[in-house]
């Protein structure tokens, strides 16, 4: 990986805090593709933070570039302008300690949950014993005991989404990167993942950027919400969500009646944002 | 008679007094669409026998020209006596197999690993369709010359019937693998060698077995072109020996054994794959 120590070098733009650095600091980033010779902007300018510990969510009219953004953020595309830095450091290639998780759930139809879930442990060469053990642990956890032998095509869609879950999270990442991981799910099936992931996620002190279509998730999950314009995206407004101290409870956070205070200002924001 | 079958179907399942339960039910339903195909199949084939046979009475030129199925029976029964029909069989089985075995070896790992080079593969891509689509047959000439006029010579023709069929297949199994998956792979900090361990090939298998059963009949061609061309055994030499003797029904009864040993080996390959890939068991 190539390295640069970027955190002192710009003090006043990275929002460095002295010693620690952030786990993603993304500074006027942009990225376009190329169609037939001409570059179409996607991105046209795009800064955010993500702190330690912090649930942020990103919320943007259909088509506005969320999945490209994600895609430039865990270094699968290479941006055209701007910087990326995940703790500090401008990294080639995959960051380290980064769970990616996509609506489609990707796992392997050849492996059970166990073994799927497996897999990250598998190419970091954990012994198989350890990892077994972790991701059967990690299974247990997300109430997928005793289907840990089962092959994905004998799983409901909430469960291998579970699965899923199980095998970003065994590899305990720092950071978590989610791309509508619960899209394709029922409402109560998609509640139900959601207030177990949370809670997994604050308990471990991980972050999360967690990028959708749906305010209310967005709202109930996360400490601060971004809303995009639409494409070339760049930051339209950014919301801090005050509902409480207890935010693990996402099921019962939305009777709070500022939540839906919340909900109907990013709706408004986003409606403005799509004419 | 498929009329009558159906009919039959529909009153069996009216009387719904007595049922036991919808899942016994269902399978009990697919059970016995099953044997309706079969028995039509059945019926169908016994049909065309009794026109075949009746229009071939025993001496006539018909019978000549065209064989009757008593005729066929009676040779196969004679083959298998004399022990002729083993014979042959097992020999182009042997051949077929080998043939089968290596061409789809590396067939195989030729199209998997193309794979890993972008570049090797486009260089390659004219080269496999143009060798693809010579005729193989417009080859046994040459391998005989160059492999004798025994078992080589069929089993590199068998070879040769397979291996751009493998090479095509696997290759397009390998590639066809979903983008996506490849991302989580690579960010879950995989190399390339382990995206191709642990999720190309198995990715790839499906197609593979699509290859392996097309190249069965393959191989058999190949082998049985091969015995055609110079040979002293098996069922191609079988078939062609008869036909220049004009013994017709001789010729159909080595067909009939050709047609059963290539329902055997696609059988076989069928149940390697149920074992192979035992998460495709329920689907």
């Amino acid at each position: 990986m190539s390295v640069e120590a970027a955190t002192h070098a710009r003090p006043g733009q990275g929002e460095a805090v002295n010693g620690t650095a952030l786990p993603l600091v993304v500074e006027h980033v942009a990225k376009g593709y190329d169609l037939n010779g001409q570059v179409v902007p996607v991105i046209a300018d795009l800064s955010l933070t993500l702190r330690k510990g912090e649930i942020v969510s990103i919320v943007g009219p259909s088509g506005c570039g969320k999945t490209t953004l994600l895609n430039t953020l865990c270094g699968l595309l290479a941006p055209d302008a701007g910087r990326i830095r995940w703790h500090g450091r401008q990294v080639v290639g995959q960051p380290q300690n980064v769970g990616y998780m996509l609506q489609k759930d990707l796992l392997f139809p050849w492996r059970t949950a166990l073994a799927n879930t497996m897999l990250g442990l598998e190419i970091r060469g954990v012994p198989a014993a350890e990892a077994e053990d972790r991701s059967r642990a990690m299974l247990d956890q997300l109430g997928l005991h005793g289907f840990a032998d089962h092959y994905p095509a004998t799983l409901s869609g909430g469960m291998r989404q579970r699965v899923a879950l199980a095998r970003t999270l065994v590899n305990d990442p720092d950071v978590l990167l989610l791309d509508e991981p619960f899209a394709a799910l029922d409402f109560q099936t998609k509640l139900l993942i959601e207030s177990d992931m949370v809670s997994l996620v604050r308990k471990g002190g991980r972050s999360m950027l967690l990028i959708t279509h749906d305010i209310e998730e967005a709202v109930s999950i996360a400490d601060r919400v971004i809303v995009l314009t639409r494409r070339p995206t760049a930051v339209k407004a950014t919301y801090e969500i005050e509902l409480g101290s207890d935010r693990a409870d996402v099921i019962s956070l939305r009777e709070n009646p500022d939540f839906s205070r919340y909900v109907r200002r990013i709706w408004a924001d986003l409606d403005v944002a799509i004419q | 008679m498929t009329t009558d079958i159906e009919t039959s179907m529909v009153d069996a399942s009216k009387p719904a007094g007595s049922v036991p339960s919808p899942v016994a039910r269902a399978k009990w339903k697919r059970a016995r669409f099953g044997i309706a195909v079969l028995a039509t199949q059945a019926l169908v084939l016994a049909a065309l026998l009794v026109v075949w046979e009746r229009a071939t009475p025993k001496g006539s030129p018909a019978a000549f020209m065209f064989g009757s199925p008593s005729a066929i029976a009676g040779f196969l029964v004679q083959m298998a006596q004399d022990g002729s029909l083993w014979r042959d069989a097992a020999v182009t089985g042997t051949e077929t197999l080998l043939g089968f075995f290596m061409g789809n070896l590396v067939g195989t790992l030729l199209g998997l690993s193309l794979w890993y080079s972008r570049f090797v593969s486009r260089v390659v891509e004219p080269f496999v369709i143009a060798l693809g689509s010579i005729p193989i047959i417009a080859l046994a000439p040459i391998v005989i010359i160059w492999f004798g006029t025994g078992l080589v010579s069929k089993v590199a023709m068998s070879t040769l019937s397979v291996v751009i069929v493998a090479l095509v297949t696997s290759y397009k199994g390998a590639v066809g693998v979903d983008g996506d998956q490849i991302y989580l792979m690579k960010t879950l900090g995989a190399s390339k060698f382990q995206i191709f361990r642990k999720l190309v090939i198995p990715a790839s298998l499906t197609d593979i077995f699509a290859g392996l059963k097309l190249t069965v009949g393959f191989a058999l061609i190949g082998a049985i072109v091969g015995e055609f061309m110079s040979s002293s055994e098996g069922l191609g030499h079988a078939i062609f020996k008869a036909g220049s003797l004009y013994i017709i029904p001789k010729v159909f009864a080595a067909l009939v054994v050709t047609i059963v040993l290539a329902l055997v080996l696609t059988w076989l390959v069928g149940k390697i794959e149920r074992l192979l890939m035992p998460w495709r068991r329920r689907a």
